[in-house]
């Protein structure tokens, strides 16, 4: 018999998301606080999340109707939704358990503002809640599934003393060339 | 909408009611242009009664009669402030878009648009970009006389109505040749609009698969009419715009003052050009720019400019990069194919037709004499002016997608070698066997100031003049 693929799988990458409505009233609150966590100067509090290749979130107020492309009837959301994605290296389980440990304050800030969270937005219950929110991805898409976010990084940093030692070393006779790439990435 | 459609209604252009000079180019007999920066000090009915004055002398779109164009024309721009110098509600201003109301020194929107470290507007020049600035009078005149004669009556009226004054001026001359100071042929590739300016269509206008070219839909340029989005809408809406009477035959205007440090870019590219095909000088520019300095396309000419070329011809930029994908002649991060890639990023070309814009740019400041290779402190430069329907759309998309990233045509981060780098770091990638490396990329462009305007159209410009605008 077959086994069906996890639609949410694409080489050892996960991709995640989770669709909660928002509290009448905390719309705008969410909103100030997200806008919030946005600052160049310091890392995105995701970051403390070392697994995740991409993740976000993001509000939905509302449905975009046009029925000047053959839509028959308008339709709206009852309430707001919070999308909540996330790409990451391994298994939903320890991401979340990471995240719920990890991330406890902003979670509480961000899905305690949601209907059915926990009052307490942390720990096991907070996970069983992302849990009975997730939809499953139509598509995921991924580039380079295979590859964790430690072999990304280190890639992007060999390219970089690849173009590096590329751009120094332009005229260099062969046997200089050799000599400097010897010097440069080991004999 | 796909490229390629074609089926929709013919489009009839107002031109009495739209602004001259941004669909079809005065052209070069007006070589002295000066940009006029207004500040308003005073009650709205007071700067009514002047601006009331200026927009009796403004020039439309409607064609000259042979041999009758005017000594001098005068065009009229505003900003988001300007507007409420002369009463606009907030409630109007507030139905014009977002990146023209918060303006370009806007602190998130400078670091996208590259404007950081010495082109930061903290760095820009007085009057430049701190919402001073209320309304841009736009002068060009066929002689220095004449140019003259138009700036004194300009400045004679306003000292009569009291309240406004000029806190910036850029005096600007066409260089000859028609180049910018670095040396190249400058402003010729602009986008064919239907009903407009379709003669141009053969390089002007949108690539078609079957090797044919479309002109533009107007709305792309001028508000009002259906733009690439809206030309093939069953409701037949149009695209959005300003509140009326303000929006309709409108446009959006860029103004970007671009000091060019001219003895910088020579040395550089003697010094790169020693590492570089027998130290090929002329070569190496021209892949930087796409063209050589006589504006011959490198795509079609890679290894000399045809001497014949001429910019103003219908085939100037009859050219595509289906057959240099690679970018072995022309770079893929060339200054011009990043600008305009054409059908280079392939989807039939729908990844870049929504981008295009119209320019009227002009050079400013002496020429460096050639063969100088040290800076003689003299400022000069290009001062950059687009016009189009949507400044995040078309400008912003162009220059923080395109030109400052490298990520669309699979460059890293490399971004407009031309440009520079604010920080002198950087590079250029030139594809080749071997590829060229090309480093440093210096601080060659600064932007020393900058404006997003608004240029209203005939009946908006009257009702602004009138305080019916609501």
């Amino acid at each position: 018999m077959l086994r069906r693929r996890d639609p949410n799988v694409v080489g050892q990458a996960y991709g995640f998301q989770a669709m909660t409505p928002i509290r009448p009233g905390e719309e705008d609150a969410l909103r100030a606080y997200l806008e919030g966590l946005y600052d160049d100067d310091r890392p995105s509090p995701l970051a403390k999340l070392e697994r995740t290749h991409i993740a976000r979130w993001v509000i939905i107020t509302d449905f975009v109707n046009d029925r000047a492309w053959g839509q028959r009837r308008a339709e709206h959301l009852e309430l707001p939704y919070l999308v909540f994605t996330s790409n990451f290296d391994g298994d939903l389980d320890s991401y979340l358990d990471e995240l719920c440990s990890k991330l406890a304050t902003e979670a509480a800030e961000v899905w305690g503002r949601c209907v059915g969270c926990p009052v307490q937005a942390e720990g096991a219950a907070l996970k069983a809640y992302l849990k009975h929110n997730q939809v499953d991805c139509g598509l995921f898409f991924t580039p380079y599934g295979d590859a964790t976010v430690p072999v990304v990084k280190d890639a992007l940093a060999q390219r970089e003393q690849m173009i590096a030692f590329a751009t120094d070393s332009q005229g260099l006779d062969p046997a200089a060339l050799q000599a400097a790439f010897v010097r440069e990435f080991g004999g | 909408m796909a490229p390629g459609a074609k089926q929709h209604p013919p489009v009839h252009i107002d031109f009495g009611d739209i602004q001259g000079d941004i669909l079809r180019a005065y052209g070069n007999t007006y070589d002295c242009t000066s940009y006029a920066f207004v500040h308003i000090d005073c009650a709205p009915e007071q700067a009514r009664a002047w601006f009331s004055g200026v927009v009796d002398h403004v020039t439309t779109a409607n064609p000259w009669p042979r041999g009758e164009k005017p000594l001098t024309t005068l065009n009229v721009a505003l900003t988001a402030p300007g507007l409420r110098a002369l009463g606009v509600s907030d409630d109007k201003v507030g139905s014009f878009s977002r990146e023209f109301r918060e303006g370009m020194s806007d602190a998130a929107r400078a670091v996208l648009l590259g404007d950081v470290g010495p082109s930061a507007p903290s760095q820009w020049e007085r009057g430049l970009g701190t919402g001073e600035t209320h309304v841009l009078l736009t002068i060009n005149a066929q002689q220095p006389v004449d140019h003259k004669r138009a700036l004194g009556k300009m400045k004679a009226a306003m000292k009569a109505a009291g309240g406004v004054r000029v806190i910036y001026q850029e005096d600007t001359e066409m260089l000859p040749g028609a180049r910018e100071h670095f040396g190249y042929a400058d402003g010729f590739a602009q986008p064919a609009v239907e009903g407009a300016t379709e003669r141009k269509v053969r390089g002007g206008g949108i690539p078609l698969q079957d090797g044919g070219w479309r002109a533009f839909a107007p709305g792309e340029f001028i508000l009002g009419y259906p733009d690439e989005d809206t030309r093939v809408d069953p409701q037949r809406r149009l695209p959005n715009m300003p509140a009326d009477p303000l929006g309709r035959s409108g446009t959006y205007m860029v103004w970007r003052k671009l000091y060019q440090d001219v003895a910088l870019w020579r040395r550089t590219m003697r010094a790169a050009a020693k590492l570089y095909t027998a130290g090929d000088e002329d070569l190496l520019s021209a892949k930087v720019v796409g063209r050589w300095a006589n504006g011959t396309p490198l795509v079609t000419h890679p290894d000399a400019p045809d001497d014949e070329f001429h910019p103003s011809s219908s085939q100037a930029n009859d050219f595509r990069y289906d057959d240099d994908l690679d970018g072995m002649r022309c770079p893929l991060g060339s200054h011009i194919r990043r600008s305009n890639p054409r059908d280079a990023l392939g989807w039939g070309g729908s990844l870049s037709f929504r981008h295009r814009m119209i320019r009227r740019g002009m050079p400013y400041g002496a020429v460096l004499p050639e063969g100088v290779m040290e800076d003689d402190g003299v400022d000069r430069g290009l001062v950059f002016v687009s016009f189009q329907a949507s400044i995040s759309r078309q400008f912003e998309g162009v220059q923080v997608q395109w030109l400052n990233a490298g990520n669309i045509f699979g460059l890293g981060n490399d971004k407009d070698y031309l440009l520079g780098d604010p920080f002198g770091k950087g590079k250029m990638t030139i594809q080749g066997k071997p590829p060229f490396l090309l480093s440093p990329q210096e601080t060659f462009v600064t932007t020393r100031g900058g404006e997003y305007l608004f240029v209203p159209g005939m009946t908006a410009l009257a009702a602004l003049a009138d305080g019916t605008t609501g």
